[in-house]
């Protein structure tokens, strides 16, 4: 059951965005949620919309692909488009007994809606094109400034890390316990909410022993090999401000000069 | 910081993506009763679940669909959270309540502020209660029970 399941979202590539440094795609990603909250009318959607078209095309990634990982949203969408539509009162164009949808509703709706459409994909295009530990080094370094306030920037990059490198065993080993656990009478799939909430206990027991078990060998085997924290470390792969950076942050920027124009002068 | 606390951290983050990863239908979104949550009661066995539990928020966001604003909104409640949790293990009870109010209202608020959902903000926020109770105190307080008894593991 575990076995159909692709790892995170990222979507192997090599396109312009792609390549782009994991620092500017986060930043990039951040101010278009910002310029997405400035937008006060459908206008400055549709240049939103635009944008995040043009870079998807740049990105190479499948549509397809794209609107697939909008499917566990679907609902939530649905879920507020109708809310938003029959609950705001105004000028009348429908009604049904007490249901009664408004063009102020309508409005709100729509406009709601394609926010949040635009939100989702714009963020997911950064899971899209950037490998989670690409990811977690452009974090580190954009946490470090916090250090001074005693963050432990480097030590959360880490556990990011061996997070990351441990998700694949650690499912393996959850198929594992639970086809034991099944072979056992165990039953994780049938009953109410609370039910299967309960089932997944003799899961979970297991499975922490042998994690921690994990835990204390690679605790000894890192300090075997002289791991310190706190010491200069240097990188495999280190990151590197290119000229594309420089040009896709003036883009960002020119996108943003836009938005704002388009919100709150014309 | 030890090698070793930032390892069990380590760890404990990606048994929490990794329950959010293998039950992820029920996980993302309004519908929350993710089952993940459940971990948010090991601050009573050791302190690295603090970080574990933010960076395990942190990297499930982070390779769910959802992207950005789950991952900070999400992750800073679970870090809070965690927090609360581990001031409050003298009274094991208590140990799951601060990720039902704490989460409850950050989540609840992203999804009213952010998302839009057209509900009352309080509405919101009890909906995402609801779900992290269900995980907490369904799943989670059980859980703190039988791990009791395998408690030298988390030293």
């Amino acid at each position: 059951m575990i076995r159909d399941i692709t790892l995170g979202q990222y979507f192997p590539g090599d396109s312009w965005i792609h390549r782009l440094d994991p620092r500017t795609k986060i930043i990039a990603t951040f101010a278009y949620i910002i310029a997405l909250f400035l937008v006060m009318d459908l206008w400055g959607f549709a240049i939103a919309a635009i944008a995040l078209a043009i870079v998807i095309k740049i990105s190479g990634v499948p549509l397809k692909f794209i609107i697939r990982g909008l499917k566990p949203i679907f609902l939530i969408i649905i879920f507020t488009f109708t809310i938003n539509m029959f609950m705001i009162s105004g000028d009348v164009l429908w009604e049904w007994g007490f249901l009664h949808i408004t063009r102020q509703g309508l409005r709100t709706a729509i406009f709601m809606a394609v926010r949040l459409i635009l939100l989702i994909i714009g963020s997911s295009l950064l899971t899209l094109t950037t490998k989670p530990i690409a990811l977690t080094d452009g974090i580190e370094y954009l946490l470090s400034p916090l250090k001074k306030i005693g963050v432990p920037a480097h030590e959360l990059a880490m556990m990011m890390t061996i997070a990351l490198r441990f998700i694949p065993t650690l499912l393996e080993e959850t198929d594992k316990i639970m086809k034991a656990q099944m072979a056992r009478g165990a039953d994780f799939e049938s009953g109410n909410l609370i039910k299967r909430a309960k089932s997944l206990i003799p899961l979970l027991v297991p499975l922490f022993i042998s994690a921690f078990r994990i835990a204390q060998d690679l605790a000894m085997a890192m300090e075997a090999r002289c791991y310190r924290e706190g010491s200069q470390r240097t990188r495999m792969n280190a990151m590197r401000f290119s000229k594309r950076d420089i040009a896709a942050m003036l883009l960002m920027i020119l996108f943003m000069v836009i938005i704002i124009v388009e919100a709150h002068i014309l | 910081m030890k090698t070793e606390y930032l390892i069990q951290a380590a760890i404990i983050a990606a048994i929490y993506a990794v329950l959010t990863i293998t039950l992820a239908p029920i996980s993302y979104g309004v519908m929350q009763v993710r089952v993940s949550e459940a971990l948010t009661i090991l601050p009573y066995f050791t302190p690295a679940a603090i970080p574990g539990l933010f960076i395990g928020c942190l990297v499930s966001n982070m390779l769910g669909p959802y992207g950005l604003l789950d991952m900070v909104c999400g992750s800073a409640a679970s870090l809070v959270s965690a927090w609360l949790s581990y001031r409050l293990r003298a009274r094991p009870a208590l140990v799951p309540l601060p990720p039902v109010i704490i989460n409850g209202i950050i989540v609840g608020g992203m999804l009213y502020f952010a998302y839009g959902v057209g509900i009352p903000l309080i509405g919101c926020i009890l909906w995402v209660c609801l779900g992290q109770a269900i995980a907490c105190y369904g799943i989670g307080y059980p859980l703190l029970r039988y791990l009791n008894k395998y408690k030298r593991i988390f030293e």
